[in-house]
This record gives C-alpha cells, structure tokens and sequence, in this order.
C-alpha cells in the first residue's frame, strides 16, 4: 500500500527542519516558542482538516468537535488520574486512547452524514461540533455538578514538545496516505464520485475512513494541546475557531496542493497573532475584512496566485508544486 | 401541555420567519449566507437605536426605518461581495464553499462593529410586555403580537411570490436558473432582489425580538443562523410550505425543551435533522 520511492537527498531539508524544530525550546524565548507551538498546531489542524475535506471536497465545519473532544477527553483523564479515580497513564498513552475513541466516534458520525453531500454536509458536521459542546456542558451541569476541568501543570518545554510530536505524526501519517492508494481514492472522489465509483473504488468505505482518520488527527492535536491549560471549559475547548480556521486557513493557501494548508496556516496564524497585539479591539473585523478579500481577490489562494501566468513559480516550471 | 400549543407556535412563527429570509436567499441565489442571524441582531440594534438611544421613537416606527436600513445593507452586500463571488466562480461547488468562507468574514465584521458601536451589554426595547391568558398560561401581550404580525408577513411573502411577476420570477430562478434567463428574466435584479429582501425578513424579525426579549446581545446571531439552517434542511431548500412547517416544528421542539431541558434544545434540534436529513436527504418536504 505505501509504495514510496523518496531518495536520500530530498530527506535532507524535512530532516534539518525536524531538528531546527527539535532544539528551538533552547533557541526561542518562552513568548517565541508559545507563537511556535501556536503556528505547528494550525499547520497540522490544516492538514488534517485537507487530508479529508480538500481531497474529497466534502467541507467539514466539524473539526472542532473531534479537537474539543480529544483536549477534553485527555484533560479529563489527567484530573482524575491526578485526584486517584482513574490508574494514571503516561500521558501519550492517554491522548492515544483519546484518538481511538475519537476514531470510533467520527466512524459512526462518517457512516451516518457521509451520504449527504455539499452544503448539507458542511451544516450537518458544524451541527455536530455544536452538539458535542452542549452535550459536554449539560452532561457537567446535569450528571457530575461541575464546571471545567482542572489539570496538572506542565512546564512550556513539555507543552512545546507534546505539540511538535503530534504534528510531526499527523504530516507523517497524511503524507504517507495521501501518497499511497488510499490518497488516490480520496482525490478521485473529489475530482468525481460517480466516475470512481464506476472504476471500482468503493467510495463509502474510502470516505468513512478518510473522514474518521482525519478526525483522530485532529483529535490527536488536541489532545496534545490540553496540557497547554491549567484548566479548560466546553466553550473553549469547542470554540468554533478550530472548525473555520483550518478551512479558513487552507483555502487561503490553496486547496490543490500539501503545501496549500501549509502556507496557509503559516500565513495566517502568525497574521493573526500580530493583529491580536496590533489592534485587540479590532483584531476580528480586520480578520474578517481580510477573509472577504481573500475570498474576492485570491480565490486560488497563495498558490493560485503564485502559480499565475509570468510567476516565479511559473517561470521555474514548478506550477505544479 | 395546552401552553405548549400556544407557545410552541409564537416561537414557530418567529422562525419560520426568520428562516425564510434565508431559504428566500439561498435558493434563489445557492448562497449559503451564514450572517443572517448577524442581519437579524443588525435588526435589533436599529430598532434599539431609534427607541432607546436616540429620537426615542415608537418601536414599531422604529422597525420601519430598522427594516430599511437593514435591507439596504444587504443589497449593497449582495453587489460588492456575492455578486462578483458569483463571477468567478466556475462551478456550484466552488460558489457554495467561497460564498460560505465570505460570510464567515461577514459575521466576524458585523458582530464587532456592533459590539464596538454599542457594547456588549445586554439590551432590549420592552414594549407591550403585560401578560394575558391564553390556554391557562399567561403570555407576554408583544409575543403574542409579534407571532401575529410574523404570520402576516410570511403570507404577504406567499402572495408576492405568488401571483406577482416578480415573484415569479424569484420562483423560475430557484427551481430553474439557466431556463428563467432564457426566458429573459434578468437574473442579476433578481439575485439582488432576493437578497435585499431575506435581509428586511431579518431585520423585521430582529426588530420584533428586541421588544420581546431583554438579553439581546451582539452575539445573538449564530444561534439565529443555526435555527434558521434546521429549519431550511427539514423543509426543503426553495420550498414555502416546508419552510413554515419546519419553522413550526422546530418552535415546538424548542419551546417544549425550554419548559423541560433548555440545555439541550439545540442538541435535540441537530439529532432530528440529522436523521431526517439521514432518511430524506432532501427534506421532509424535498422532491
């Protein structure tokens, strides 16, 4: 299945950037390396949101859900674990546990709203980050009588780290399935359902997979992100932002290509981060005004405009990137 | 259980409202505008701003002048955004997903200048808030009206629809856009027409809401959108009677749920769409 020819030579910058990213906790200061561990969890939520919704054009708005239960779920496991109701775990077992879970999750929301296409979708799967966050809060307010989740306090290293891992895993993971028969099917869907299912791709099965591996990804980073917090709400935890960003993000970028939500998410996390210190007050109508832009005169995103007629891109004969 | 008959169908009435602005917009145009709740808060302020803040004015004056202004807001949204999103792109896929990423942005802009202009703080225009019995359970006289009044406006809508040229026109471009421009229906006006009018539905209702109503924040609007959305999926994108039924539905599942578990209505609306979207793809009342 993972069929992969890469010579030697093209490993070399992935693995000088893994290790520039590996020693940046001695390198940064601790205000650097939290916009670090901010812009590696968009990438990787990008990617993971484009591993599914931009191979097969089915727009998800439901990535908070799985982010929200993941951080929620490791958050929680961690407080009982420390209060002795649960047999502590080391902590990347708790989040792998939090994956699975999440994985069977998004296999039975996938065999349930996969059937429905376009905009339906799109309202359906953002319904869904809607309902795991109110049935979080009634099931604290209603069942346990609390509010929030307390955690364990981590030091900013472990955090950095902790998050580094995680999108380390999700580009691995996503590289090599995209790359692989499985990638093909998901690209096929998207360029055409009716004709893949008349080649002989069973498209139901590819879709449900495709759909519940991207949602453990992304479940996986919040998980890894949940010890960033002291303690967490559902509000929070389920904020819509982890739904719109990565589309946001992605279709900034580009949708055609990996390095689309890549750029995407660099571009604007860190855009982000710079308005929210330049203008609080009117950091989100900025945002906003930006995304309207975006949408207007960037339809193709940066690579789109990259890409375009006289470009360097163009003219390098990298179009295709 | 006879306040649920009366209650259920004030809030109906309110939403069926609300969500026709929204089926009006996005089936004459497929553009999703997740910012209508932001037009129905936009509503709001207005109405708060001419009653309250100043020239003091009667609020029903004021939803006129609110409603106006509103649907100006969107024509002029509909021209300087959707329409050229509408230019460029090529397939109903791309116009789906860019026109949902725009909006977005909408939201984002409309909830802040409001928040900025008149703060976050809970607002309201009570009006005609004295209590009358109905069914053995007493309802706010202004909900009552504003139920009223909601109907009438879904009728006139039907009517206009209808029987009016242009309204046929609207109608010709939802169920077929590529034949009603064929037939020279000029498709820009009507898009344009469409969307100023799901704006001055909003506006209307949003208006009525702030005279109910004391908690009216700039964040009113999502919850609005996602109402509205339920009720379009349940009663058929482009179709009138879906759209009130479903309207009514969702009203009585929401009001029976405030009476017996607020936390979870807008849980128990999801779970009912999700599976009649899972048994009838197109709607209770799709073709």
């Amino acid at each position: 299945m993972f069929n992969i020819k890469v010579r030697p030579i093209e490993l070399v910058p992935s693995i000088l950037i893994v290790v520039v990213l590996a020693l940046a906790p001695f390198l940064l200061s601790e205000y650097y390396l939290s916009i670090l561990r901010m812009v590696l969890l968009w990438l990787a939520l990008s990617i993971s949101w484009h591993f599914f919704s931009g191979l097969t054009r089915y727009v998800s708005l439901g990535s908070a859900a799985f982010f929200g239960l993941g951080l929620y779920m490791t958050a929680k496991y961690l407080e009982q674990s420390a209060r002795g109701n649960l047999i502590p775990l080391p902590l990347p077992l708790v989040i792998l546990l939090a994956c699975l879970v999440n994985f069977v999750i998004a296999l039975i929301i996938g065999l349930t709203t996969l059937r429905i296409r376009g905009i339906y979708f799109a309202i359906l799967t953002f319904g869904i980050a809607v309902i795991a966050n109110m049935a979080v809060q009634w099931w604290e307010i209603r069942i346990t009588g609390t509010r929030g989740t307390y955690l364990p306090i981590f030091d900013a290293k472990t955090v950095y780290y902790s998050v580094l891992l995680a999108a380390l895993a999700v580009l691995l993971v996503t590289t090599m399935l995209r790359r692989s028969r499985f990638g093909l099917a998901l690209r096929m869907i998207g360029e055409s359902e009716d004709t893949a299912v008349h080649v002989g791709v069973d498209a139901s099965k590819y879709k449900i997979l495709g759909f519940a591996i991207s949602a453990m990804l992304i479940s996986l980073m919040g998980g890894s992100f949940s010890i960033r917090f002291s303690y967490v709400e559902p509000t929070s935890a389920f904020s819509p932002d982890y739904s719109l960003l990565p589309a946001i993000m992605t279709m900034l970028g580009g949708t055609g290509s990996a390095y689309g939500p890549v750029l995407g998410a660099v571009v604007l996390s860190l855009l982000q981060e710079y308005l929210r210190v330049a203008f609080a007050h009117h950091f989100l109508i900025i945002l906003g005004v930006l995304l309207v832009l975006i949408v207007l005169f960037m339809p193709d995103g940066i690579l789109g405009l990259l890409r375009g007629r006289g470009t360097i891109l163009r003219r390098k004969g990298w179009a295709e990137l | 259980m006879l306040d649920i008959i009366v209650g259920g169908a004030i809030l109906g009435a309110l939403f069926s409202l609300i969500a026709l602005g929204l089926n009006l917009q996005y089936g004459v145009t497929r553009i999703l505008n997740v910012a209508h709740g932001e037009f129905v808060m936009l509503g709001a302020y207005m109405t708060y701003l001419f009653s309250s803040l100043i020239l003091g004015l009667n609020p029903f004056v004021s939803l006129l002048i609110s409603t106006l202004l509103v649907s100006i807001t969107g024509l002029l949204v509909q021209i300087a955004i959707f329409r050229r999103i509408v230019n460029i792109s090529q397939s109903s896929g791309e116009l789906e997903f860019r026109s949902l990423l725009a909006s977005f942005g909408l939201v984002f802009v409309i909830q802040n200048v409001v928040r900025l202009t008149f703060g976050a703080t809970h607002i309201g225009v009570p009006y005609l808030y004295e209590t009358v019995t109905l069914l053995g359970e007493k309802f706010q006289l202004n909900m009552i009206i504003s139920a009223v009044i909601s109907v009438v406006i879904c009728l006139i809508l039907y009517f206009i629809l209808r029987f009016t040229r242009t309204g046929q026109a609207m109608r010709a471009a939802v169920e077929e856009p590529v034949g009603a421009q064929l037939v020279g229906i000029d498709i820009g006006r009507v898009h344009a027409l469409s969307f100023s009018l799901g704006a001055l539905l909003s506006a209307i209702a949003g208006s009525l809401l702030v005279m109910i109503y004391t908690n009216i924040t700039p964040y009113i609007g999502p919850e609005y959108t996602f109402i509205a959305l339920a009720v379009i999926v349940l009663g058929g994108v482009g179709n009138y009677v879906g759209c009130m039924a479903g309207g009514f539905l969702i009203g009585y599942i929401t009001y029976a749920l405030f009476k017996w578990e607020p936390l979870l209505r807008l849980v128990v609306v999801y779970i009912v769409l999700i599976i009649v979207l899972v048994i009838k793809p197109r709607g209770l009342f799709g073709r």
